[in-house]
């Protein structure tokens, strides 16, 4: 039944689109001639540089990558006034990885940019960085987390957020400075981002002398936990860790509720526990634990500025997606300018260069088999009274956590 | 021991729900022969009615049912009369392709109306249990349980004591037969078609509460719904409220015993033996 699902006909559907907008971005012949003027007027003046914008604008992940082209478009807002003259050019990668390559290949031979941000998802940007590499192009990495793509030695691929080990670290390291844990078990989705996570704070646990007492894997979509929570339950963990999408996310922790399941503490290891949604739902939200690359909370320079001018410009709160792409696109246009558009100048750079911004600081390093990641420091949320509020590190704390969990009213 | 009972009771209340769109798919077998593929997405309409009418108007999910089940039945029935009663003679495949159409055609409506965004029905006893003997129950499922056991009953009633039920019995007995009777076959297959729709609405709008709604929701069920009905024995109901339930505790027992990963292995597994040695179902009878 499924070789018959939509599914099948989606990458068709999508070829069409792709070739029909990539026809229609394709600048008509009359673009050139105004630029060719422009020159001819005013020489001193730099041609924009031209950097490309993978991203998933349409299909399964178009409405996370709709954040991200959100922060694109106030980055461009924000370089035109410091007069940093870009020429950002989009492609939609539908969220498929052989639809990303063709998108990098037009960019790269056909539109000549001279680097590469994006794309959104950690499968599609491991496709494009082999490919970076192989054309010598400097690409910048702003929100995919598997760790596999900083680790293969590519001189070209730079990332800005930090790697999904990191969400399972941080999240451990604040556990154990709030009280004394012994005993860890994990709930996961069964995917590419559920495993990864876990398998990183598993092996962290193990490290920091927790004994895993469970280890438990889920489909998404699966509409029913309860028989998962009662075997954790049973196993009496001191911690949770879990790793969700949106939708299921609420119901484990519903349905942790419904079994009496409780903890000293839930783990959230990111995406779908530090949602607005998650957010919303109060009556099951309180006090769990959250990781996340980037909060207003963090106090990070201009932080709190861009959370209010995301919310006036776009309605709604900024994901870490948003700042990160933000960030992103900050610095590489300005490096891209200094250099004067040349890719291998670009390079040098950015693995040399360090910057200041709504992400902290940032700086392109080698470091634990890493290569030009940028040691990203996380934040530790908890919720509550219906807020997100950072716990962690301390240095940054704005509330004392709530710990242990205080049990279900 | 309290913790197979605790995954027992959990799989049965979810069964519950299964056996009601199994009931459905069942139904509509049983009169018409067809397999209809769109099943799931009828309870994928089912859980977006019952999701507008609640954040819209506030009406309860387990009381707007009373809409959702009339409303899925005329959309039910304006399915069969306008496209699935022109298949009949067909070849299987062109059934098959019809109804996968149809699915496709109400799922992509759906991404149309509402976006493709995971939308969340929470009232205010979503997350709400209560204990028995240390066994917490879902409030919402075992609801849900409650009206499925009563739709179930009333729909059995209404096919072994009515007259309407005895036509559509004979007609999904002999076709030929019940038409040479002086029965009315095409309206029995609407009639069917509208209740087969009908309880997969009644479904979608049960677990509403508990699950969540995204216009592609309907696959799941539908493969489900499928692997229920082919246990029960094809056009049999009381195979298929047998199957839906079972194929719950399955679920639960193996997640528990087991792994969660692997449920729909350990689920689809009993399928194959189960057609490997019993290929009529538990319940249908040998096919001459």
């Amino acid at each position: 039944m499924h070789l018959f699902s939509y599914r099948a006909f989606f990458p068709v559907v999508c070829a069409l689109l792709t070739v029909a907008c990539g026809q229609k971005s394709e600048a008509p012949p009359s673009a050139e001639a105004p630029k060719a003027e422009e020159k001819a007027a005013a020489p001193a003046a730099p041609s924009a540089i031209k950097i490309g914008f993978i991203n998933s604008i349409t299909g399964p992940e178009a409405p996370i990558g709709e954040n991200l082209t959100n922060g694109a478009t106030l980055a461009q807002e924000d370089l035109k006034a410091k007069g940093v003259n870009i020429e950002l050019i989009k492609q939609d990668d539908v969220g498929k990885p052989q639809v990303a390559m063709s998108a990098m290949e037009q960019l790269v031979t056909g539109d000549q940019v001279t680097a590469i941000l994006g794309p959104y998802t950690s499968a599609n940007s491991n496709a494009v960085a082999k490919l970076a590499q192989q054309y010598k192009v400097p690409q910048l990495i702003p929100v995919a987390s598997k760790d596999e793509i900083t680790r293969q030695g590519h001189t070209y691929v730079f990332r800005l957020n930090a790697v999904s080990t990191q969400y399972a670290k941080s999240l451990i390291d604040s556990a154990l400075s709030f009280g004394k844990p012994k005993k860890i078990a994990f709930i996961y989705e069964s995917a590419d981002f559920g495993t990864s996570v876990s398998t990183a704070g598993k092996a962290y646990a193990k490290e920091k002398g927790l004994e895993v007492v469970g280890d438990e894997t889920y489909q998404k979509g699966a509409p029913d936990y309860r028989s998962t929570l009662t075997k954790i339950k049973a196993a009496k963990p001191d911690l949770l860790f879990m790793v969700s999408y949106v939708a299921d996310a609420i119901l484990i922790m519903r349905q942790s509720k419904e079994v009496g399941l409780s903890p000293q503490a839930f783990l959230g290891g990111g995406a779908g526990y530090e949602t607005a949604q998650f957010e919303s739902e109060r009556d099951i939200s309180n006090n769990v634990f959250s990781v996340t690359q980037w909060t207003p909370g963090m106090d990070w320079p201009g932080a709190a500025e861009f959370a209010t001018r995301y919310q006036a410009k776009f309605g709604k709160k900024p994901t870490y997606h948003a700042a990160c792409t933000y960030a992103s696109l900050m610095l590489l246009g300005e490096t891209a300018q200094k250099v004067a558009g040349d890719r291998d100048k670009l390079r040098d750079a950015l693995a040399a260069e360090s910057w200041k911004g709504i992400m902290g600081d940032v700086k392109f390093e080698n470091y634990d088999g890493f290569t030009q990641q940028n040691r990203h420091e996380m934040a530790v949320i908890q919720y509550q009274n219906g807020a997100g509020v950072v716990v962690y590190p301390p240095e940054r704390a704005k509330a004392k956590a709530v710990y242990p969990f205080p049990g279900w009213k | 021991m309290q913790m197979f009972l605790q995954a027992a009771i959990s799989g049965i209340l979810m069964g519950g729900v299964y056996a009601l769109i199994g009931i459905g798919l069942t139904m509509i077998f049983g009169v018409m022969q067809v397999i209809n593929f769109a099943h799931g997405d009828l309870v994928m309409v089912g859980m977006y009615v019952s999701w507008l009418l609640f954040s819209h108007w506030h009406i309860d999910p387990f009381l707007s049912i009373l809409l959702t089940g009339p409303l899925l039945f005329l959309l039910g029935a304006v399915m069969q009369r306008g496209f699935i009663q022109r298949v009949l003679g067909a070849a299987e495949e062109n059934q098959i392709l019809l109804t996968i159409g149809l699915g496709l055609l109400l799922s992509n409506t759906a991404m149309l109306l509402f976006t493709s965004d995971y939308q969340l029905l929470t009232t205010s006893y979503s997350s709400a249990s209560f204990s028995v003997f240390g066994i917490s129950m879902s409030v919402p499922l075992a609801l849900a349980f409650m009206v499925t056991t009563i739709v179930a009953f009333g729909l059995y009633v209404f096919l072994m004591k009515t007259d309407t039920g005895a036509a559509i019995r004979a007609t999904a007995q002999d076709r030929e037969a019940a038409q040479l009777m002086g029965i009315n076959v095409t309206r029995m297959s609407v009639l069917a078609f509208g209740i087969g729709a009908a309880l997969a609405g009644i479904a979608g709008a049960l677990i509403a509460p508990t699950y969540y709604i995204f216009p592609h929701v309907g696959h799941a069920f539908t493969l489900k719904s499928f692997v229920i009905v082919v246990l029960g024995g094809m056009g049999s109901v009381v195979g298929a409220t047998i199957g839906g339930v079972l194929i719950g505790v399955v679920e639960s027992l193996a997640a528990l015993y087991l792994a969660s990963g692997l449920k729909e292995a350990v689920v689809f597994g009993l399928f194959l033996l189960l057609l490997l040695f019993r290929p009529q179902g538990l319940l249908g009878r040998a096919r001459t």
